[in-house]
């Protein structure tokens, strides 16, 4: 084997003195024969002529000696490259369209790759990241919840024997930090003591949080960002141990997180210690949970070992009814969420967008095989072997696909500017989206696995040609071969089918779409801005300054030209969640949970165009003196009250199922109105149950408000805004300052961006496909120039020519349908999780897009068929 | 030429020459013409086919090749047996030995 490779090494590098010797041996061996001859009595020029009959070509021995020294590969490498560029600069508008139809494909590709990449493969930054898993809870009926309640959380850490670490965490308010004379607004996340052990990340100074910080009442401690660190604190290496106020209290630093840590599903500038208490929020489902596993255990192990901590939760009667269990998820995968099936589902679109490109590229280059079809044959009738050609073949098909490809990664650069800041999704800032080595080396791949794909496929059609037929038929109409028109045919229909897929897709993304516009929002975001005033920690104030400042601050807004109305309303709709456990008093059987409460002034309703229904808005005469008074949404009073009117009966806030919660316990409030139901919380989602009270009438300050303001026409408000909350409060943060027409478009950005991006894939491959059909018939009519001309020539009616050729495309077209349609109500089921209001074998979209193939199809065809029909006899049969 | 002479049956070739070699050292041609000559000219070898085969089996490391001085001192290439290849022979020999005689005596049976 050694020597075998030494041997090939030598043979390659010393090619030149190799080349030489062979040439001195095969002399001298020629010169000894001719001697030989000479001495038995032929002239010398006779037995020249008979040793070199004997040797046969020279060459030809050469060229084997060659191949047996095992140099030839390379040298025949190279040597083909260069005839496939001859070739190539031969044909350049073959070349252009190849390359072009490629670069699509692959750009495509590498730029969804690229987004595949950097959400779905790559490792998160932290070390061993396959152990960290997400804890869910697992309802009956398959929902999930990814938060879980404090005393379950609790229950898994002391109980569960398969986790390394587990913590719980839980967003914080942002913080007022004091340095010198400027306070800065800093973000915080609660965690509990497993936190960065879970992670993996310890703090570079200091330590991380003890079970004691986590104990509700102990001294408060807080861990600090790298950046934090750096900038409020000089990066003072002593700071460990050092006091800080931050909001409305003092807190130890006990540790400093590493430059690059960051924590990527909230991003935090400071840590502090999550205290478990028995507040409402913490017995709520408010507390997400996360988990590494021990080195040893599978998720699987863990899984098992979780269920029967559950069991045991279970028996102590301590579950939520209604939970099925709880669920491990690599946290990966947890993180990349709801982008999962949008980029498979678009990762395999691409895919499919490629296969087309390369069906078109095969298609091509088997067109121009039949044009070489006589230059082939030739040459296998010299003796050019079947897997040289094939090797010409690959070669061509590499130049092809590698130019194709860089030039593909060039557009995939530039597509993925727009594509990254077009993005819609919450990707966290630390993942970068762009090319890297594993990207490259994707493209790399796709290239080489194109050129392979189409490469055999031409070359398993020319090697079809029967050399001496090709020959005989003696012109260059000899590729008659039907098998060849076969496997263009058979492209042809792949491509169709392949686009039929593409468009069920995007129609069925499209019609989702479509019906989420057509949602009842319940309100009308029109000309409405919205603004959020969270109040710091520290202010300290009471329910009746909060309202106090509001009313100060809706003056101001008020006098704003232009504003129509304006109000307050505690979270403004597809905002988020905000819900109180409610009961209709009395009936423990008429109360939910999670009824989403807001408090609002006077003009809220009429801000945002929700009608009531019955009885009557707030007033200014509701106020925290009067009767306390509520407005329910239609879904509740037809829940609790069916036919009856639910005006002058009560409800209580803070009682659930006959139990009461006192902390958020207030007292019983009359209903005076019905409202409209609006989505509150996702416009894919039913109408929340929802209830409204007056700003005025709280009986707890809220921790943040936000603002609603509806203008006469499309002004630009925001500035004006904020100037009327800094005017009452120098020192108030306004938030979130957008239209509430951008949030609902937010809200359908994400399908809306599936969708575009679906539709776009679908019209490529519909313009690849109709080329690949253009091609396909165009040849076919040049090829049977001569029989049309004939037919013609015998009477045929030109309506009959054009009929048989768009007939020839309509057959295609309707094989490649049927495979189509087939293939895609076998894979649509895998959109289902994307769609909205639409069933993922939807007949209607199915038919539509099948029509919409067919008159492309027929539009690909008329034109060849046309030139069919204008064919002239007389030349044509003078064309041989 | 008259008389009548044998195509080698494939594979043959590189036996005659490890076989050829195996006595002493020899340049290409007197390879061919040693074969001739002991084979009573029955065995011709194409000259064609027999650098290739050379060039094969040196690549296979069962000979080695140096240049020298020939016969009518001219310089040449000469090619010997290495020790694998004497393996080679010994082995390729005995597997033609039971092969003719195997074929040898299914022709006698059925005579």
């Amino acid at each position: 084997m050694i020597t075998d490779l030494l041997y090939r090494l030598r043979a390659l590098f010393r090619r030149k003195s190799m080349e030489a010797e062979l040439d001195e041996e095969l002399r001298a061996h020629f010169e000894r024969q001719v001697e030989k001859y000479i001495q038995s009595g032929l002239t010398r020029q006779e037995a020249a002529r008979r040793v070199r009959l004997e040797f046969g070509g020279l060459d030809q021995v050469k060229e084997e000696c060659r191949d047996a020294r095992g140099v030839n590969f390379v040298e025949t490498l190279i040597q083909d490259l260069r005839y496939g560029l001859r070739q190539l600069r031969r044909n350049p508008g073959f070349a252009a369209v190849a390359v072009l139809t490629l670069a699509l494909g692959i750009g495509a590709n590498t730029a969804i790759f690229s987004v595949v990449n950097a959400i779905l493969l790559r490792p998160l930054p932290y070390p061993h990241p396959d152990g960290i898993v997400h804890v869910n809870l697992v309802w009956k009926g398959g929902g999930v919840n990814d938060t879980l309640t404090g005393p379950e959380f609790e229950f898994y850490r002391d109980h569960a024997s398969a986790f390394e670490a587990i913590a719980g965490f839980r967003g914080g308010p942002d913080l007022s930090i004091k340095q010198g004379g400027a306070s800065e607004w800093i973000s915080s996340l609660r965690v509990t003591d497993g936190f960065f052990k879970v992670l993996g990340v310890a703090p570079v100074l200091g330590r991380g949080f003890l079970r004691e910080e986590t104990r509700p009442g102990s001294a408060l401690s807080v861990v600090l960002s790298d950046a934090v660190w750096r900038k409020a604190f000089g990066a003072d290496p002593a700071v460990v141990g050092r006091q800080v106020e931050m909001g409305d209290a003092n807190y130890t630093v006990v540790g400093v997180m590493p430059p690059h840590f960051t924590f990527i599903e909230q991003p935090a500038d400071a840590f502090v210690p999550l205290q478990l208490g028995r507040s409402i929020e913490d017995t709520g489902m408010n507390t997400h949970v996360i988990a590494r596993l021990k080195s040893e255990t599978s998720l699987a192990q863990a899984q098992a070992n979780l269920n029967v901590v559950f069991e045991q939760l279970r028996r102590g009667g301590s579950i939520q009814s209604g939970q099925q269990g709880v669920q491990l998820v690599s946290y990966q995968k947890w993180l990349a969420g709801d982008l999962r099936p949008s980029l498979l589902m678009l990762f395999g679109a691409v895919g499919l967008l490629l296969l087309i490109a390369c069906a078109n590229v095969a298609s091509l280059i088997m067109a121009r095989a039949t044009a070489r079809q006589r230059e082939i044959s030739i040459r296998r009738a010299l003796g050019a072997e079947r897997g040289r050609l094939l090797r010409q073949f690959l070669a061509e098909s590499l130049l092809i696909a590698l130019i194709g490809g860089a030039a593909g990664l060039l557009a995939a650069v530039w597509v993925l500017k727009g594509l990254v800041s077009s993005i819609p999704w919450d990707i966290p800032s630390t993942t970068h989206i762009g090319l890297d080595g594993s990207v490259l080396a994707f493209t790399f791949l796709v290239a080489l696995g194109s050129s392979l794909a189409f490469g055999l496929t031409s070359y398993w059609q020319t090697s079809l040609l029967d050399p001496n037929a090709a020959l005989k038929e003696g012109s260059t109409q000899g590729g008659r071969s039907t098998s060849r028109s076969r496997a263009r045919s058979a492209l042809v229909i792949s491509e169709v089918a392949l686009s039929l897929m593409l468009l069920v897709g995007a129609g069925l993304l499209i019609e989702s779409l479509y019906y989420l516009h057509q949602q009842k929002l319940g309100f009308d975001p029109q000309h409405v801005y919205t603004m959020n005033t969270p109040f710091a920690p520290d202010a300290r104030v009471t329910a009746d300054q909060v309202w106090n400042f509001e009313q100060q601050v809706l003056g101001h807004i008020k006098a704003v030209p232009g504003v129509t109305s304006a109000a307050v309303v505690t979270l403004p709709p597809l905002m988020g969640p905000n819900n109180l456990p409610t009961q209709q008093e009395g009936h423990p059987e008429h109360s939910i949970g999670g009824m989403e409460y807001r408090a609002i002034s006077p003009q809220y309703f009429q801000a945002m165009h929700i009608p009531v229904l019955q009885g009557r808005g707030f007033q200014e005469t509701d106020t925290a003196s009067s009767t306390p008074v509520v407005m329910v949404s239609e879904t509740v009073a037809r829940a609790w009250w069916k036919d009856k009117s639910p005006i002058g009966d009560r409800l209580v806030v803070g009682e659930y199922d006959g139990q009461q919660f006192p902390e958020v316990l207030e007292p019983p409030r009359e209903v005076v109105g019905v409202v409209g139901d609006v989505k509150n919380l996702a416009i894919y989602e039913d109408e929340p149950t929802t209830v409204y009270v007056p700003a005025s009438q709280l009986f707890r300050p809220p921790n943040s408000t936000a603002w609603v303001v509806r203008a006469g026409s499309n002004l630009a408000l925001g500035a004006e805004l904020r100037r009327a909350v800094t005017a009452v409060n120098p020192d108030q943060r306004v938030l979130r300052l957008q239209s509430m027409s951008d949030v609902v478009a937010k809200e359908v950005a994400h399908p809306s961006f599936d969708a575009l991006l679906m539709a776009i894939f679908a019209a490529l491959a519909l313009a690849l496909t109709s080329v690949g059909i253009y091609g396909v018939l165009s040849f076919h009519v040049a090829q049977r120039t001569q029989e049309i001309g004939i037919r013609i020539a015998l009477g045929a009616k030109r309506g009959n020519v054009l009929l048989m050729v768009v007939g020839q495309g309509a057959f295609l077209a309707a094989v490649g349908t049927g495979i189509g349609l087939a293939s895609a109500l076998a894979l649509s089921r895998f959109l289902s999780s994307l769609l909205y209001g639409v069933k993922p074998t939807d007949p209607p979209t199915f038919i539509a897009v099948s029509l919409v193939l067919a008159a492309v199809v027929l539009l690909a065809s008329y034109i060849p068929a046309r030139r069919a029909t204008k064919v002239d006899p007389m030349v044509a049969l003078r064309y041989e | 030429m008259g008389m009548e002479r044998l195509d080698l049956p494939q594979g043959t070739l590189d036996l005659l020459i490890l076989k050829t070699l195996a006595l002493e050292p020899q340049h290409g041609w007197a390879v061919s013409e040693r074969i001739q000559q002991i084979s009573s000219d029955v065995l011709r070898i194409q000259q064609g086919s027999l650098y290739p085969a050379l060039h094969r089996l040196e690549r296979r490391g069962w000979i080695k090749a140096k240049w020298g001085a020939s016969e009518n001192n001219r310089r040449a290439k000469f090619y010997e047996l290495t020790k694998s290849g004497r393996k080679q022979l010994e082995a390729e020999e005995s597997a033609w030995r039971k092969l003719t005689m195997a074929v040898g005596q299914v022709l006698e049976e059925t005579a």
